[in-house]
C-alpha cells in the first residue's frame, strides 16, 4: 500500500499544484487595485479642489470675512462634503473650521487607528507593499501635517500660495504615523482685487486607502477558501483516479499468487478511462489464463500419452526378467522396442506441436493456388502408394502460407490412407462456395463414430480398428491440422460420408477478385 | 482356454501392446483370458456370457470403460472390476462416480501389483462365496471397526462397508497401529506395495473416499484423523467414543 501511495502521490501532487495555480489567479486582480488607487486619489483632489474653488468665489467679492456668516455656510457645506474646510484670514488666522462646528453626522478621522491593519492584512500584503518598496514609482516627500497644529496660524505652503493670490496644494502625511496622507488644496479669497484670505479644504486619503484595504481583505479571504476548495477538491479528485487506480494494482499482485492466476480485473460502475482499462486487463486475463490452460492442458495430454507406452514397456520388461523362453523374450523384447520407437514419434510430434505456437514461418503469405498445393501432395501421397484422385475446380486462389496449408494437407491425406482400406483411393475434391475455397478429402474407412464426432480435432483423441500399425498415429495430425488451418483464417470439419467413410473438409477465404 | 482355469478374466484395453502383455501374465498365472479393444466389443461378448473379473481401461473408442462397466452393473453387482487409469483427473472422475470399481490402478502399473490385486479380488469372492467361518486370528478390530483380513471385507459396528482392495490396503496399515502417524508414503507403500510412481494425491483420494464409505453408514464415523505435514493416523480404541 506505501507503495501505491508514494506512487500515486505524483498524480495527487500534480493534481493539487494545477488547482493552487488556478487559484492564484484571482489574486492579480489586487494587483489593479493599485491603478484603482491612484485613480480615486486624483478624483478625490479633483472634487477637493472643485469644493474650495466654489466656496472661494462665493466668497470673494461679499466684503470682509464674517466669522458668523463663514461658520453659516460651511455648516451647510459640511452635509455635503467628507472634507475639513477651513477659511484664513489674511494673516493666516483660521476664521472657521468645519472640524470645530459642534457634532457631526461622523467623526472625520484623517488617520486610521493602527490596530485597523490585522496581520492578516500585512502578511498578504507584504508582497506587494516589497513590489511598490523596490520596483514602484519613486513617491514624492510629503511633509508633515505637524504644520497645523491647533492654536497656530494655518499658513502652510499651500495657504502662503494662496493668499497670494495662487492656487495652493500640499500633500502631507496624516498625523499618527499612518500609511495615509491627508491632500491640502488651499484657494485665494479675493474682494475687490485683494486677497482677503484664503479657504483651505483637506482630506485625508484614509477613506480610500480604507476602502482599498477591505477589498484587499476581501480578495484575500476569497483566496484562502478557494485555496481551500481546491485542495479538497484535488484531493477528492485524484482519490477518484488514485483509489481505483490502487485497486488495479492490488488485483494485478493478487492474481499472481503463487504462479498461478486466481481472480479478476475489474472496478465496478466505472465508465471511464479507468473502467475501459481494467476491462481491457480482464480481457489480457483472460486470453492468459486460457493460454495457461492450454499448455496446462498439453502437458497433461502429452504425460497421458506417455503412459500407455511406458505401461506397455513396464509390463513386457517384467515379464522379459521373469519368462524363460526364447520366443517369448524375442515378443516382449520386440514390444519393448515398438512402444520406444511410438515414444519417439511421440516426442517429435510434441515437439511439432510446440513449435506451432512459436509458428512456421508466417511471412511466407501470398498468392498461392491451392489446386496446384493439393496436387503436390498428392503425388507425394503416390509415390508412398497411396492412390489420390483429385477432381473439381481447375484453380483456387488463395493469400495463405503454402507451407502451413501443404502441412494441413499432408495431415489430410495421411489420415484418409490411415483409415483407408490397403488399395482404395483417397478422393480429393476441390470447389468454390460462397467466396471460400473448400477442398474435401474423402476416404473409405471406418468413418468417424457417432459419439467422438466432435472430439476427432482433439489432441491424441485417435480412434482406428484395432491393426499392427496402430501405434504409427500420434492423434496429432487432425489437431495440427486444425490449429494451422485456423491460423491462416480457415476452418476444418469432417462427417461421416454416404456409403461409409469419413470426409474431412478445409475451407479457406478465395483470393480477393477471384 | 486352459483345460482347468483358475477364472476367467477380460482384459479391455484400446491398447494392443498392453493386451498383449496382461493376457500372457494372467495367461502364465493359470487364468483364462480374453481380450477386447473397445468396450462395445467386449459388450457383445459379455451380453452372452460375463467373465469372472475384468480388467478394463478407461479411455477407450467407440463404448468406454465407464460406460461399459455401467453396463456390466446392470448385469452383475458382484463381479470384480479393475478400472486401469492414465490420468489424475481420470482417477478423480472413476473414484466419484461410484461405479463399484473393485480397484483402480494407475498407468504405468507394475504387472506383480496387477496380479496380487486379481487374486486378492478372487480370494474374496470365493470367500464370500464359501460363507466360511471368519477366524478370528485373521481380523483386526478397533472399538466398532472389524477389519477382515480374508475376506478384504471391512465393517463398523456391524455394518458392511464396501472398500476397494486399496482402499482396505491403506486402511489396515493405519488399523494395525491405532494411535500412530502414517505418512502417505506409508500409506502408498501398503496400498501399492509394487508401484512406485503414485502420487501421494492418490492417497487423499483414497483416505476421502474411505471416509465417504463410512460416513454413508454412520454419518459421526470420525475414525481416520489427518495429521497436517505428516499423514493420517487412526483413533486408537479409547479416544473414540
Amino acid at each position: 500500500m506505501s507503495r501505491g501511495a508514494a506512487r500515486l502521490a505524483g498524480i495527487r501532487l500534480r493534481l493539487l499544484a494545477f488547482n493552487a495555480l488556478l487559484v492564484f489567479l484571482p489574486v492579480a486582480g489586487v494587483l489593479f487595485l493599485d491603478t484603482y488607487e491612484q485613480q480615486l486619489l486624483a478624483d478625490q483632489e479633483r472634487s477637493m479642489v472643485e469644493q474650495g474653488r466654489v466656496l472661494a468665489a462665493a466668497l470673494s467679492g461679499r466684503g470682509a470675512l464674517e466669522e458668523a456668516d463663514l461658520e453659516r455656510t460651511l455648516l451647510e457645506l459640511r452635509q455635503r462634503t467628507g472634507a475639513r474646510i477651513r477659511v484664513v484670514d489674511g494673516s493666516g488666522r483660521a476664521l472657521a473650521d468645519t472640524s470645530l462646528l459642534g457634532p457631526r453626522r461622523e467623526p472625520e478621522a484623517e488617520a486610521p487607528g493602527p490596530q485597523r491593519q490585522g496581520w492578516l492584512y500585512r502578511v498578504a500584503a507584504l508582497p506587494f507593499r516589497l513590489y511598490r518598496e523596490w520596483l514602484g514609482p519613486p513617491q514624492a516627500s510629503h511633509g508633515s501635517a505637524d504644520v497645523y497644529t491647533s492654536g497656530r496660524p494655518v499658513l502652510g505652503s499651500e495657504v502662503r500660495a494662496a493668499l497670494a493670490g495662487r492656487y495652493g496644494a500640499a500633500t502631507r502625511i496624516s498625523s499618527g504615523g499612518q500609511r495615509s496622507v491627508t491632500l491640502y488644496s488651499a484657494l485665494p479669497v479675493v474682494d475687490a482685487g485683494r486677497v482677503i484670505g484664503a479657504v483651505l479644504v483637506s482630506q485625508s486619503t484614509y477613506r480610500i486607502l480604507q476602502a482599498l484595504y477591505r477589498v484587499r481583505v476581501d480578495v484575500l479571504r476569497v483566496f484562502l477558501a478557494s485555496l481551500a476548495a481546491a485542495m479538497v477538491l484535488s484531493l477528492l479528485v485524484s482519490h477518484t483516479i488514485a483509489r481505483p487506480l490502487v485497486a488495479l494494482r492490488n488485483q494485478a499482485e493478487a492474481l499472481l499468487d503463487r504462479g498461478r492466476l486466481r481472480g479478476r480485473f475489474e472496478i465496478p460502475g466505472r465508465r471511464d478511462e479507468i473502467g475501459d482499462l481494467a476491462r481491457s486487463l480482464e480481457v489480457l486475463r483472460g486470453r492468459l489464463e486460457e493460454h495457461i490452460r492450454g499448455i496446462e492442458s498439453f502437458a497433461s495430454d502429452v504425460s497421458h500419452e506417455f503412459k500407455n507406452p511406458l505401461a506397455s514397456i513396464r509390463t513386457a520388461t517384467e515379464l522379459l526378467a521373469e519368462v524363460e523362453a526364447p520366443d517369448e523374450r524375442k515378443r516382449f523384447a520386440a514390444l519393448v522396442a515398438r512402444e520406444v520407437a511410438r515414444m519417439e514419434r511421440l516426442l517429435s510430434t510434441v515437439r511439432e506441436m510446440s513449435r506451432l505456437d512459436a509458428g512456421l514461418p508466417a511471412d511466407d503469405r501470398g498468392a498461392v493456388d491451392l489446386r496446384e498445393l493439393c496436387e503436390g501432395v498428392a503425388e507425394a501421397q503416390r509415390l508412398r502408394g497411396v492412390v489420390v484422385e483429385l477432381s473439381g475446380a481447375p484453380s483456387l486462389p488463395v493469400v495463405t502460407s503454402p507451407e502451413r496449408i501443404v502441412r494441413v494437407l499432408e495431415n489430410l491425406m495421411d489420415n484418409a490412407a490411415g483409415f483407408s482400406p490397403a488399395g482404395a483411393t483417397v478422393e480429393v475434391e476441390l470447389a468454390r462456395e460462397d467466396g471460400c475455397a473448400r477442398i474435401r478429402v474423402l476416404d473409405r474407412g471406418p468413418g468417424i463414430p457417432e459419439a467422438h464426432a466432435s472430439r476427432i480435432f482433439e489432441r491424441f483423441f485417435s480412434y482406428r480398428p484395432a491393426g499392427p500399425d496402430e501405434s504409427v498415429h500420434s492423434g496429432l495430425g487432425l489437431a495440427i491440422a486444425r490449429a494451422l488451418a485456423e491460423g491462416e483464417g480457415g476452418t476444418l470439419a469432417g462427417w461421416n460420408r454416404d456409403g461409409g467413410g469419413a470426409c474431412l473438409q478445409l475451407s479457406l477465404p478465395l483470393a480477393r477478385g477471384a | 482356454m486352459a483345460a482347468d482355469p483358475k477364472g476367467r478374466i477380460a482384459v479391455v484395453d484400446d491398447e494392443a501392446n498392453i493386451r498383449e502383455t496382461v493376457g500372457f501374465a494372467l495367461r502364465r498365472e493359470g487364468y483364462a483370458v480374453e481380450a477386447f479393444a473397445d468396450g462395445a466389443d467386449a459388450w457383445e461378448r459379455f451380453e452372452r456370457e460375463l467373465p469372472d473379473l475384468l480388467v478394463l481401461d478407461i479411455l477407450m473408442p467407440r463404448m468406454d470403460g465407464l460406460e461399459l462397466c455401467r453396463r456390466v452393473r446392470t448385469r452383475s453387482e458382484s463381479l470384480p472390476l479393475i478400472f486401469l487409469t492414465s490420468r489424475d483427473d481420470e482417477f478423480d472422475r472413476v473414484l466419484g462416480l461410484e461405479l463399484g470399481a473393485d480397484d483402480y490402478l494407475c498407468k504405468p502399473f507394475s504387472m506383480r501389483e496387477l496380479l496380487a490385486r486379481v487374486k486378492v479380488l478372487f480370494r474374496r469372492v470365493a470367500l464370500l462365496e464359501s460363507r466360511a467361518e471368519t477366524s478370528e486370528a485373521s481380523s483386526l478390530r478397533v472399538a466398532g471397526l472389524v477389519l477382515d483380513l480374508d475376506r478384504y471385507s471391512a465393517s463398523w459396528n456391524g455394518d458392511t462397508v464396501p472398500l476397494t482392495v486399496t482402499e482396505f490396503q491403506v486402511l489396515c496399515a493405519l488399523v494395525r497401529r491405532p494411535g500412530h502417524v502414517k505418512t502417505r508414503e506409508q500409506l502408498m507403500q501398503a496400498g501399492y506395495p509394487h508401484d512406485a510412481f503414485v502420487s501421494e494425491r492418490t492417497i487423499d483420494s483414497h483416505i476421502k473416499r474411505i471416509r465417504r464409505k463410512f460416513g454413508d453408514v454412520d454419518p459421526e464415523f470420525a475414525g481416520i484423523e489427518t495429521v497436517h505435514g505428516l499423514g493420517y493416523r487412526y483413533r486408537s480404541g479409547t479416544d473414540s467414543a
